[in-house]
């Protein structure tokens, strides 16, 4: 079985490459995304089984792409994991009201990110 | 009994008496003489008695009468008198000397709006002159007999004005009300009755006449006024309200106005002769005198508009100040909230690469694991973030606090549940320092809290206890139900409280002093956040234990939470 897909974006590099090397030693295969317009994009090309999105990016923010996608019905399937720094509650509810699977706050240990991961498309 | 009572009480019976002896005998000459004698030693007495503060306008009053004494005791012995009489000469002297007192008396008392006090006493004795000049004066001087005689029946009317001079100035200042004051008018009044009386036919008098009554009245209460301890404060400076107008003062104000027109009327209806320059001259001073009196009022009211202008300016001014002072508030405020969120954000974000990428590199599947040595290194780097990570969330949470954004969410939960999972994640802390930490609980203790708080509260006292328990020692953790609510103690063997520092653990960056003495690490935040965190529960946290045997710390938390203040601002609220 291939190894299953995860779109991961953050515009932060760094971050983004934390996540990415982590979920590629998991064994999954990882598309990154730098900002939310390109994360749309990418969720309606590649189809990923999963969706690690940071809440605050600039033009569409992460909340905001969960949002397109829960509204596209080919989209709507896929699992998606929040990831904030700024942890606003308003932030926090409006990710779960508009169907987030689950929430990680920065700054987050790899491994426990990589858990929550595993969890989702176990 | 006062001096001027008993004083009184002797000398009012004599009047009395007076009149019960023959009319003009020795007896009546006696009893006149020893009152008018008796009120002058009086009134020196009184002066040394009572040493008011200005003493010459007594003296005055004490001079002015002895010399009416003289000139009665010489009309006794002069039984046809030639005019004028040498008794004359003693009366009419005497009149300067107590109108003089009486105006150093209210100069001396009236010391604020003296001038419009003058002004009226003015006005007032210009009108008194008037009805003096057309009525008794004018015919005395007009009327049959020698020019002496002449000059001597009219002085007598003008010495009246110069008495009235005197007292009305004092009469309008604002000595008013006191005994002293009331006696002093008596007395005036008295002379100046008997005077009028005796002016208006002075050929119908004789001595005994009730006349008399009204000059030994006089003479009593002259004295009763100078005995009267009140007579120290007649010549005080008072405090008065500028520009107050009383009710008397108006109605003797517009008596006098009216003077002139009353005057030229009755005049008219007598048929009887006027003199023209007198009336104009007094007419046109009365009215100066009033015109100077409102411009006076005027420019008061003007002071007093100005004043009021300046003030209203000042608060005007001090408002505007405020508005700014506000506006910088407000705008302090929302840098502070941006700090905050700046804060939040920009410390998290390398946070997380440094966390996320030290675990990477120490990752055990690696295929080229890292040497001891480096590994080590970056447990310093892992531990050292970590550190840094609790206290930017320290700083994080007390900012809120202070904002008054710190807002529960609480639920119905089972507290030994989330002591039981705190205390859980905390063993190995606990293990690898070789710390026992075990919860002594079981069952359930129901209380309504927020869950995430109560879990930090926990965090701050198990680190805290963790970090000052030495290899060896233990830490026991309890949580018991008590009447609505429940208890919940962490104590340890660690080192203890020093005296006097049990209560201010939970001030804000409080270290102890051995935590100073012996450098363990810490921020003094721990505690604060923790008192922070049981009293949004509506409860109080303490700390116990004696020095060198432990520390216990005991949380009592109430079964319902407070109304929470502003938990509608839940939308604006920052999560850790």
């Amino acid at each position: 079985m291939s190894a299953e897909l995860i779109l991961v974006a953050d515009d932060d590099e760094d971050i983004l490459l934390l996540v990415t090397t982590r979920l590629r030693r998991d064994g999954f295969e990882i598309v990154q995304a730098s900002n939310g317009t390109q994360a749309l994009e990418l969720a309606r090309e590649r189809r990923p089984a999963l969706a690690v999105l940071d809440i605050g990016m600039p033009g569409l923010d992460g909340v905001q792409v969960l949002e397109q996608i829960r509204a596209d019905a080919d989209l709507r399937r896929m699992r998606v994991l929040l990831l904030t720094a700024k942890a606003q509650e308003s932030d926090v509810r409006r990710g779960y009201d508009s169907g987030a699977d689950a929430y990680v706050k920065k700054p987050f240990s790899p491994a426990e990110l990589s858990t929550r991961v595993r969890e989702l498309l176990a | 009994m006062s001096a001027s009572r008993v004083y009184l009480a002797v000398t009012l019976p004599l009047i009395g008496i007076h009149f019960a002896f023959p009319a003009g005998g020795t007896a009546q000459s006696i009893i006149y003489e020893l009152l008018g004698g008796t009120a002058v030693l009086a009134i020196v007495y009184a002066v040394r008695l009572h040493r008011p503060e200005h003493r010459l306008p007594w003296l005055l009053f004490a001079g002015g009468n002895a010399l009416f004494v003289i000139g009665d005791v010489i009309s006794i012995f002069l039984e046809d008198p030639p005019v004028p009489s040498p008794a004359d000469v003693f009366y009419l002297a005497g009149y300067p000397l107590v109108a003089a007192g009486l105006l150093l008396l209210m100069l001396a008392a009236g010391a604020r709006n003296r001038s419009a006090a003058l002004a009226d006493a003015a006005v007032f004795t210009l009108g008194f002159a008037l009805l003096q000049w057309t009525f008794l004066m004018g015919p005395a001087v007009r009327g049959s007999g020698s020019r002496a005689e002449h000059v001597v029946s009219g002085l007598y009317p003008a010495m009246d004005i110069v008495l009235l001079a005197g007292f009305a100035g004092f009469f309008v200042s604002p000595a008013w009300r006191t005994p002293a004051f009331r006696y002093l008018v008596g007395g005036v009044l008295a002379l100046l009755l008997g005077d009028e009386v005796y002016g208006l036919d002075a050929n119908g008098y004789s001595s005994g006449d009730w006349v008399d009554f009204t000059w030994m009245l006089s003479y009593v209460l002259w004295a009763a006024a100078a005995l009267h301890p009140s007579m120290r404060e007649l010549s005080k400076a008072r405090r008065s309200t500028a520009l107050r107008i009383a009710g008397a003062r108006i109605v003797v104000l517009a008596a006098a106005l009216v003077t002139v027109p009353a005057v030229l009327l009755v005049q008219q209806v007598r048929g009887k002769p006027l003199d023209v320059y007198v009336v104009v001259a007094i007419g046109s001073a009365i009215s100066l005198l009033v015109v100077a009196r409102l411009t006076g009022i005027l420019r008061a009211l003007e002071r007093i508009r100005g004043r009021e202008q300046a003030a209203r300016t000042i608060a005007e001014e001090a408002q505007a100040r405020l508005t700014v002072q506000n506006e910088q508030l407000v705008e302090a405020d929302r840098l502070k909230d941006e700090f905050v969120a700046l804060i939040s954000h920009d410390l998290r974000t390398p946070l997380t690469s440094i966390v996320g990428y030290v675990e990477l590199a120490m990752d055990d599947e690696l295929e080229q694991p890292l040497d001891e040595e480096r590994r080590s290194y970056l447990e310093v780097v892992s531990r050292s973030s970590e550190r840094l990570l609790r206290l930017v969330d320290d700083l994080l949470f007390i900012a809120r606090l202070q904002a008054g954004q710190l807002v529960l969410e609480p639920a119905k939960l089972d507290l030994c549940t989330i002591v039981a999972q705190s205390v859980e994640e905390s063993k190995p802390r606990a293990e690898a320092k070789g710390v026992a930490l075990s919860f002594l609980g079981s069952g359930t203790v129901m209380i309504e809290c927020d869950k995430g708080r109560i879990f930090q509260l926990l965090d701050n006292l198990l680190s805290n206890a963790i970090k000052f328990t030495p290899a060896g020692g233990r830490i026991d953790v309890r949580a018991v139900p008590k009447l609505d609510g429940a208890v919940l103690e962490v104590s340890d063997t660690g080192i203890g409280l020093a005296p006097g520092e049990a209560e201010l653990v939970f001030d804000r960056f409080f270290r102890s002093s051995t935590t100073a003495a012996q450098q363990i690490p810490g921020t003094g935040l721990g505690l604060f956040i923790a008192r922070a965190i049981a009293e949004a529960h509506g409860g109080q946290i303490s700390a116990g234990g004696r020095d060198g045997d432990g520390t216990t710390f005991r949380i009592e938390l109430p079964a319902q939470l407070p109304p929470q203040p502003g938990s509608d601002s839940a939308g604006a609220e920052l999560v850790a």
